[in-house]
């Protein structure tokens, strides 16, 4: 079935991983240089990550993620560079307008933070089955319910996708333009999304029933069609991990006492 | 007469798997059946017919002249489509309104599309049902809805998807009397189906694919005798047939009218 994910299996070691080490792998890459107040740890993990990314052979599945968001960077670049309050020392003069190295500096900071966080999050996603991570929470006690919200996304969004393009089809047979000046369009819109609401309606109310049916709302414990899938190198890597998230933790209050 | 001609069509949605290879086929006034296994092509091969996707290579010819300029709007005029799942059209909050959307499209004035869409709608037998909400029906009704949305176009060619999924008896009465009725009137009826019994009481020729390709092609008792090519495209015989060939007839009947029609005459 087709389903709206970046997930594709490589055999990997990352794909191998449970959700939840890669989970925490996430919290890790953000919490410990937020804590411990030290930039050069942001870009620790940044290199970290590209590396098992590229271990993983997905690394250029990054590249348009990166290159998105590497363009609103360069403008928070431009304009902290030109403008920020406290900019005294000019590096680069271009006449009008000089480049100061505080907002400079400023600004590589939010960058090297925008980058880690979109690549420990690339970590988790591209190496890791949506449905997968939301059962391993739900297993973990998260609610079935919102686990379900979730995991019908990723199928419903292409589904919807999909009975779009049939209903273009079937109103293009009867005679209807759907291409063309913005009245032709304006005009195809009312034909176009009708039988997409009506049909989201039927839709629903027959998931509904069909869940129900398997005892979605019963109140017996539960158990879960595949397995939990840790295996030994999951637990040593989520002590390092939450080992290394305490101890900056702990630096930082011991910082706050001095 | 009306004539659709298929000149060597080839088709792939990839690269890598051609759906349609080398289809050659002339559908003239005789109703034709599409059958043939899930996958074998025939929904793509209709919606070639109807503009919906283009041919890689080949050619399209309505009555002699090309449909590749055409757009699927335009060709709306020559040739209709009911789709599978009614409830892919249907927008309109009254029958009458949802029937007559399409020939009010084509550019028929209000009256004349109102008159249209009425006798479309007593040739489906719906004429009592016009001011009632197309999703008040039950599937079957709204199904016979969107039949009489197309059919109120008064086009030339009228191709039914699959147009038996979730009819009762009466319902496929219903239908085959509609398609009857259509190719008294000169039209060129297209369906593709799965109820073989269906295929051998309603139409004239068959025509089944198999991998792309056009394994059987001619009138329906010569395709339905053929047994063993039809099990290589995994089809059945109709009922009726498999009854003659299991008493080990040399003819096959079709149906059971003709069947007891024959016994009745050796008696």
């Amino acid at each position: 079935m087709k389903s709206m994910s970046l997930y594709e299996e490589k055999h990997s070691f990352l794909n191998k991983l449970s959700p939840i080490t890669k989970m925490i792998y996430v919290v890790a890459a953000i919490l410990i240089p937020a804590f411990a107040g030290e930039k050069m740890l942001a870009v620790g993990f940044m290199i970290f990550s590209m590396l098992l990314l590229m271990h993983s052979k997905v690394i250029r599945r990054t590249f348009p993620i990166l290159g998105v968001s590497g363009f609103v960077v360069l403008t928070v670049l431009i304009i902290q560079g030109l403008f920020r309050a406290g900019n005294e020392t000019v590096v680069l003069d271009m006449g009008p307008v000089a480049f100061y190295k505080e907002g400079l500096l400023f600004a590589l900071g939010i960058a090297i933070n925008v980058f880690n966080i979109i690549l420990c999050f690339c970590v988790l996603v591209l190496s890791t089955k949506p449905s997968d991570m939301v059962e391993e929470l739900v297993r973990k006690g998260f609610s079935p319910r919102i686990g379900y919200v979730f995991t019908s996304l990723f199928q419903l969004i292409p589904q919807m996708t999909d009975r779009m393009s049939t209903i273009t089809d079937a109103q293009k047979s009867r005679g209807m333009e759907t291409e063309g000046s913005l009245m032709i369009r304006m005009k195809a819109f009312l034909p176009l999304i009708s039988p997409v609401i009506m049909s989201s309606f039927i839709d629903t109310k027959e998931r509904a029933i069909a869940l129900e049916v398997r005892g979605f709302n019963a109140k017996n414990k539960k158990t879960f069609l595949n397995e939990s899938t840790k295996i030994p190198v999951d637990n040593v890597i989520i002590i390092i991990l939450v080992v290394g998230i305490v101890c900056s933790i702990g630096w930082r209050i011991m910082t706050w006492l001095r | 007469m009306n004539t659709i001609e298929m000149k060597d069509i080839h088709f792939s949605y990839t690269e890598k798997e051609e759906i349609l290879k080398g289809i050659n086929i002339t559908i003239d006034e005789r109703s034709t059946a599409i059958i043939g296994q899930n996958g074998a092509g025939k929904t793509t091969f209709v919606k070639l017919l109807k503009g919906l996707l283009r041919p890689n290579s080949g050619k399209i010819l309505l009555n002699g002249t090309d449909i590749a300029d055409m757009t699927v709007a335009a060709l709306a005029k020559d040739i209709g489509l009911i789709f599978q799942n009614p409830n892919d059209q249907i927008f309109k909050n009254t029958v009458l309104s949802e029937v007559m959307f399409g020939p009010l499209q084509m550019g028929m004035s209000k009256a004349q599309a109102e008159e249209s869409a009425r006798k479309a709608l007593e040739m489906v037998g719906l004429m009592n049902m016009e001011k009632i909400n197309p999703y008040d029906l039950g599937l079957s009704d709204r199904k016979l809805v969107s039949i009489a949305a197309i059919v109120a176009m008064d086009t030339k060619v009228i191709i039914f998807d699959e147009p038996t999924i979730a009819q009762d008896y009466m319902g496929k009465e219903r239908i085959k009397k509609i398609m009857k009725d259509l190719r008294a009137q000169g039209k060129i009826v297209i369906s593709i189906l799965h109820d073989m019994d269906f295929v051998a009481e309603t139409f004239e020729r068959a025509i089944v694919f198999a991998k792309g390709n056009v394994l059987l092609d001619g009138d329906v008792k010569t395709v339905f005798s053929q047994k063993d090519v039809l099990e290589e495209a995994y089809l059945e015989q109709p009922s009726t047939a498999k009854l003659c060939h299991e008493l080990g007839y040399g003819e096959i009947f079709l149906t059971p009218e003709e069947f007891i029609a024959m016994k009745q005459k050796e008696a």
